[in-house]
């Protein structure tokens, strides 16, 4: 049973690559102006006949098709082509710099977690007392302030003018405030998560058995309700990761972090197509990988989902 | 809460994969910070000032600048040009090394241009060759350049980060650049952590044949790091701090930065950069009067001193200061003056007015606050009756939709703040010689004046550049504009002695050495 | 703010405005909106400066009683740019939620009202673009069309559509196993009626709340982009650019961060807090709590 549920999210996550697949293939084709242009823009020595040759070279004379499986075929073989600015290989520039978006989005996470948890329990054990209203508010302040803001104005503090933190690189010491600025705006989503998936679970028929039962309160919670109250959050973790990987582009151009977002960035802005599309390949794999790995994790959790499905 | 750990778990894992410590400041070792990042290693790959610097330290050119800016012989000891001007033969400088140890010789000359010309990938700067036609190894230390026409700029040329040497051993070798990249200069290639920092260590078997550095040889300092910090107000707090020792200022702290004694700033001179409006040649602004029209509007002076205060200086010429031919007052007499009065009686007779605004893209490369200088312009514009839409974008994408719209026939008119910097007023052949960089403006008498430019030399080729940038001036086809106009501003550290920056913006490091 | 009304709490009693108005999150979201409705449509009026006019002041004037705000390195008043700011925020989320809803709604009422094979393939393909995730989607569209503030708009709104076709897909099915619903198809009501006249009235009402917690999504999304650059083009006053272009001063004038960042902030929140509080005075237990967000 189990089985069938997890073959079914693997299958959607081949047919979303697949689809990404199709759709980068479309993008080059939808896009103003050709990339041989664009690669040549700033060079006068080059002639039309010369142009028209690395077109040919590069595939962009055949039929679309034919296209599309060309660029199957070198995917296959790990080849996404090479970025227009500098001609360097698109696939080694996008895992080179892979690992430091993820342990963005991750440290991130982490934070969001360790922060929003306790938060959305809290919450949810002091159901609407002033506690509660107090945290909520907090939490709904903390959703609306962009991270972009956030971003700048720890780095202007702390960075700038404090020198507490160093300002260039891509190391442990640079991972400090964007992942502080990704995980502060995800603590208050998950805070509201977490409320709300344990005031559901509190009010479902086991609780209110154990607290006919005379079980004091922070018993029940304790036992029952962080387990039960826990497995629709893990499911939203998926979710949150992807959230993190998008926030992750964005803050990762403020602070200059050295990840696959900043070179999108960069890549949009240079109408480096080879790139964008390789990134976008990338970006979607990674996505269905981790949320993948987070299915199985909740199906061996959720005890409901091995039994039916 | 069984999961949680595990996930922990899984993160610290991501942590400790992603993230390599990074090498503080060490002794002897100096670190340059710049907003963006090279494209790549291989000098036939890019053409951005950003690229060009770091060449200019790991390869060699067979010629040099001075510092007026005017070439000098470098791995080139001597060269002959044949009678008809066509034939080039250089003399190498001997005992001449390449950083895997191999000597440079006649074969890596011939190497390098075999491989600007390589048809399956020309190097997308093999104009900076001219028309070079072939390389040939005459004896290890000769090399005769054939030309298909004479073109008496190719000297200059070669003394620029374009015409680098390539050892002929990168050929073998694998990843070159993106990994590899092996010159003769002063400083070799460690590492390239691309988006992030190039390691360059000091190249011990250097010796400086005609670049601009007193030091004969190695550099003084062992390590150059160069890293990229987009933020400026973070590479000026990594100065202060002593993390950075060389990096581009936020232009607005520059006076105050002067004022104290912990920074100094140096500004380059000699850029060649050139700012100047040019407009898609098609209707409107194929009517002279539109073009005169927007060059009457611009109050140059009055925006520089807003947005740059007095590091750009505006530049009458089409060709900047330090580049041949340049002369402020005679390019004066030619280019139409600030005159809004003038510009509004322009637009009036092509049919403009206050009820019929001019309609017009405007597009503006981004960076260096040209955001903020286009804002200005564009105020400007607006006092005489035109409306410019601001379009702002890297400079790649614009010089291609530059192309693009000179080459439609129709649509909204459009301008642009173009910038160019190059060695030698050869610069105007390619932008406006048929078919023209940008399959812009051209017209038979202008070629005519252009090719002289390629034949002629000394006082001849003064007059024909001249003649040259009236057309041009007069014409309002290539508004000058201002003058340097990117990354020409470097803010040091008061220990770091010798640093200077030779003309077209390269940076030297040979000289440098951290005092106390 | 939220406190949890209990499921068998008498409902639609009093007036539904009122309820939502009785919530201190209504209130104050009310307020912050109304502030920003008369800034954005009065603001040529109120503005005390033109937005775009240099040397209204001189340049990087802090905060004073004829510059409330400041002005910026150009001299341009900052308090009249955010007023004017205000109506492209206010347009760029109404554009981009509009284009989500519309598309939305359309594929999720179909989908709902069609099932069968057509369903399955609407769904799965709603299924396919929300793991794409919205920043993918709006960073791809932009990549195509070129960077500018309509484009920006585009690319939003249509990053929102999968989650908004999923909601009025849920909601629409839902209705639909009604019996109610039954008893229309008994009665002979065509597809036109079905769709128009039954299924989305009763599907709009929680489109409306996702909608209104859209709007804080939306202008967040876009403001991002024009911060990156990727939006609004000078001298267009758009918060997210302000604050780009004021990261430059951050030491010497810190009020063109700080007033874009407030204004951002406080119409995002504004649009969360009457989210929650329409929620709260429709169905306190609907499908809409924060985790199908």
């Amino acid at each position: 049973m189990m089985a069938r549920y997890l073959i079914r999210r693997l299958l959607m996550g081949v047919t979303t690559i697949f689809v990404t697949t199709i759709a980068v293939t479309l993008l080059i084709h939808l896009v103003p102006g050709d990339p041989v242009q664009i690669m040549y823009a700033q060079s006068q020595g080059t002639t039309p006949e010369q142009l028209e040759a690395i077109r040919d070279r590069l595939g962009l004379n055949d039929p679309l098709p034919l296209q599309y499986l060309s660029f199957l075929g070198r995917l296959l073989e790990g080849d996404l082509g090479q970025t227009i600015r500098g001609q360097q290989p698109v696939l080694e520039l996008l895992l080179e710099r892979l690992p430091n978006t993820l342990a963005l989005a991750g440290a991130a996470m982490v934070l969001a977690v360790a922060i929003g948890l306790p938060i959305g329990f809290l919450a949810a054990y002091r159901r609407g007392s002033w506690v509660d209203s107090t945290l909520m508010i907090a939490a709904i302040a903390g959703v609306s302030v962009p991270h972009f803001w956030l971003g700048l104005v720890l780095m202007f503090v702390f960075a700038v003018n404090l020198g507490w933190l160093p300002v260039a690189g891509t190391g442990p010491a640079n991972l400090i405030l964007p992942a502080i600025t990704l995980g502060l705006s995800n603590a208050a989503i998950v805070a509201r998560m977490t409320r709300s998936s344990m005031i559901d679970v509190m009010s479902q028929d086991f609780v209110r058995t154990a607290h006919a039962k005379g079980l004091p309160k922070a018993m029940i919670l304790n036992a029952h309700v962080m387990r039960a109250g826990l497995v629709p959050i893990v499911t939203m973790m998926g979710l949150q990761f992807t959230y993190m990987m998008g926030g992750a582009i964005v803050v990762e151009n403020i602070f200059a972090w050295n990840g696959i977002g900043r070179l999108a960035i960069d890549a949009i802005f240079q109408r480096d197509y080879p790139l964008i599309q390789g990134f976008i390949l990338v970006f979607a794999t990674t996505v269905v990988i981790v949320s993948l790995l987070i299915d199985l994790a909740y199906a061996l959790l959720d005890p409901r989902i091995r039994r039916s499905a | 809460m069984t999961t949680l750990p595990r996930l922990r778990l899984c993160l610290a894992g991501a942590l400790a994969l992603g993230t390599a410590l990074p090498a503080a400041a060490q002794d002897n070792e100096i670190v340059w910070a710049r907003y963006g990042d090279i494209d790549t290693l291989d000098p036939h790959r890019a053409t951005s000032t950003l690229s060009l610097q770091v060449w200019s330290l790991i390869y060699d050119t067979l010629m040099a600048t001075d510092e007026s800016g005017a070439p000098v012989p470098n791995l080139a000891t001597s060269y002959e040009v044949s009678e008809d001007g066509t034939e080039y033969t250089f003399t190498l400088a001997e005992g001449v090394t390449c950083h895997d140890g191999t000597p440079l010789d006649a074969q890596d000359v011939k190497y390098t241009v075999d491989r600007a010309f390589d048809d399956a990938e020309p190097s997308v700067t093999q104009s900076s060759w001219g028309p070079v036609t072939s390389a040939e190894v005459i004896d290890p230390l000769t090399v005769k350049l054939t030309l298909g026409s004479p073109f008496v700029a190719l000297i200059p040329f070669l003394a620029d980060s374009f015409s680098s040497i390539i050892c002929d051993s990168n050929a073998e070798a694998e990843g070159f650049g993106s990994s590899v990249a092996i010159g003769s200069g002063p400083w070799k290639l460690e590492s390239w952590t691309r988006g992030d920092r190039i390691s360059l260590a000091a190249f011990d078997d250097y010796v400086n044949h005609g670049k601009l550095s007193a030091n004969p040889g190695r550099p003084y300092m062992d390590r150059l790091t160069i890293v990229t910090v987009p933020e400026a107000q973070a590479r000026l707090a990594g100065l202060r701090t002593g993390e950075i020792h060389v990096a581009e200022p936020p232009l607005d702290d520059v006076s105050a930065l002067q004022s104290g004694d912990e920074i100094d700033i140096v500004v380059a001179e000699n850029t060649g950069q050139n700012v100047f409006w040019e407009f898609a040649n098609r209707a409107p602004f194929d009517d002279v009067r539109l073009r005169q029209a927007v060059a009457h509007a611009t109050d140059v002076d009055t925006a520089l001193m807003l947005i740059y205060g007095d590091l750009s200086i505006p530049e009458q010429c089409p060709i900047s200061r330090g580049v041949f031919g340049n002369d402020q007052e005679f390019c004066a007499q030619h280019r139409p003056q600030y005159d809004p009065e003038r510009a509004r009686e322009l637009l009036a007779e092509a049919g403009y007015g206050p009820s019929n605004p001019l309609e017009t893209n405007l597009l503006v490369w981004t960076g260096g606050k040209r955001d903020r200088l286009a804002e200005v312009f564009q105020a400007q514009l607006a006092e005489v009756g035109i409306n410019a839409q601001i379009e702002m974008m890297d400079i790649g994408t614009m010089n291609a939709r530059v192309r693009q719209e000179n080459e439609r026939e129709d649509g909204k008119a459009s301008m642009d703040m173009m910038t160019w910097s190059w060695y030698d007023p050869d610069i105007l052949y390619a932008l406006w010689h048929t078919p023209g960089a940008y399959r812009g403006f051209t017209s038979p008498e202008l070629d005519a004046m252009l090719e002289k430019t390629r034949v002629t030399s000394g006082d001849a080729r003064d007059a024909a550049v001249r003649d040259v940038m009236a057309y041009l001036l007069e014409n309002a086809i290539h508004v000058p504009l201002y003058t340097p106009g990117w990354e020409w501003v470097f803010a040091i550290r008061s220990e770091v002695e010798g640093f200077k920056v030779a003309p077209f913006v390269y940076p030297i490091f040979s000289d440098v050495r951290i005092g106390d | 703010m939220t406190a949890f009304a209990p499921s068998d709490a008498p409902r639609r009693t009093r007036s539904f405005w009122w309820r939502v108005l009785m919530q201190p999150a209504g209130a104050i979201a009310c307020a912050i909106i109304v502030l920003l409705l008369a800034a954005a449509g009065l603001a040529d009026l109120l503005a005390p400066h033109d937005p775009t006019r240099m040397a209204a002041g001189r340049p990087l004037t802090p905060p004073s009683l004829a510059y409330p705000m400041g002005t910026d390195e150009l001299g341009r008043d900052v308090l009249s740019r955010i007023m004017y700011g205000a109506r492209l925020t206010l347009r760029i989320g109404a554009i981009a939620v509009g284009i989500s809803l519309v598309l939305g709604l359309t594929v999720g009422l179909l989908a709902a009202y069609l099932r069968g094979w057509l369903e399955a393939l609407l769904m799965r393909s709603v299924d396919v673009l929300f793991s794409f995730t919205e920043t993918l989607i709006a960073l791809a569209f932009v990549a195509v069309l070129g960077p500018s503030l309509t484009n920006a708009m585009i690319a939003v709104g249509v990053a929102g559509i999968p989650f908004y076709a999923r909601t009025a897909y849920a909601s629409a099915l839902s209705e639909r196993s009604k019996p109610w619903f039954e008893g229309a198809v008994a009665a002979g009501a065509g597809p036109g009626r079905l769709l128009f006249l039954h299924l989305l009235p009763n599907v709009m009402p929680t489109m409306i709340v996702v909608a209104t917690l859209g709007l804080s999504n939306a202008i967040l999304a876009a403001a991002a982009l024009s911060f990156l650059g990727l939006g609004a083009q000078p001298p267009q006053p758009e918060w997210g650019f302000m604050l780009s272009a004021g990261r430059d001063f951050f030491s010497r004038a810190p009020w063109l961060m700080l007033f874009p960042g407030l204004a951002i902030a406080l119409t995002v929140l504004a649009f969360n807090l009457a989210g929650d509080a329409l929620r709260e005075a429709m169905d306190p237990r609907s499908l809409l709590r924060e985790d199908a967000r």
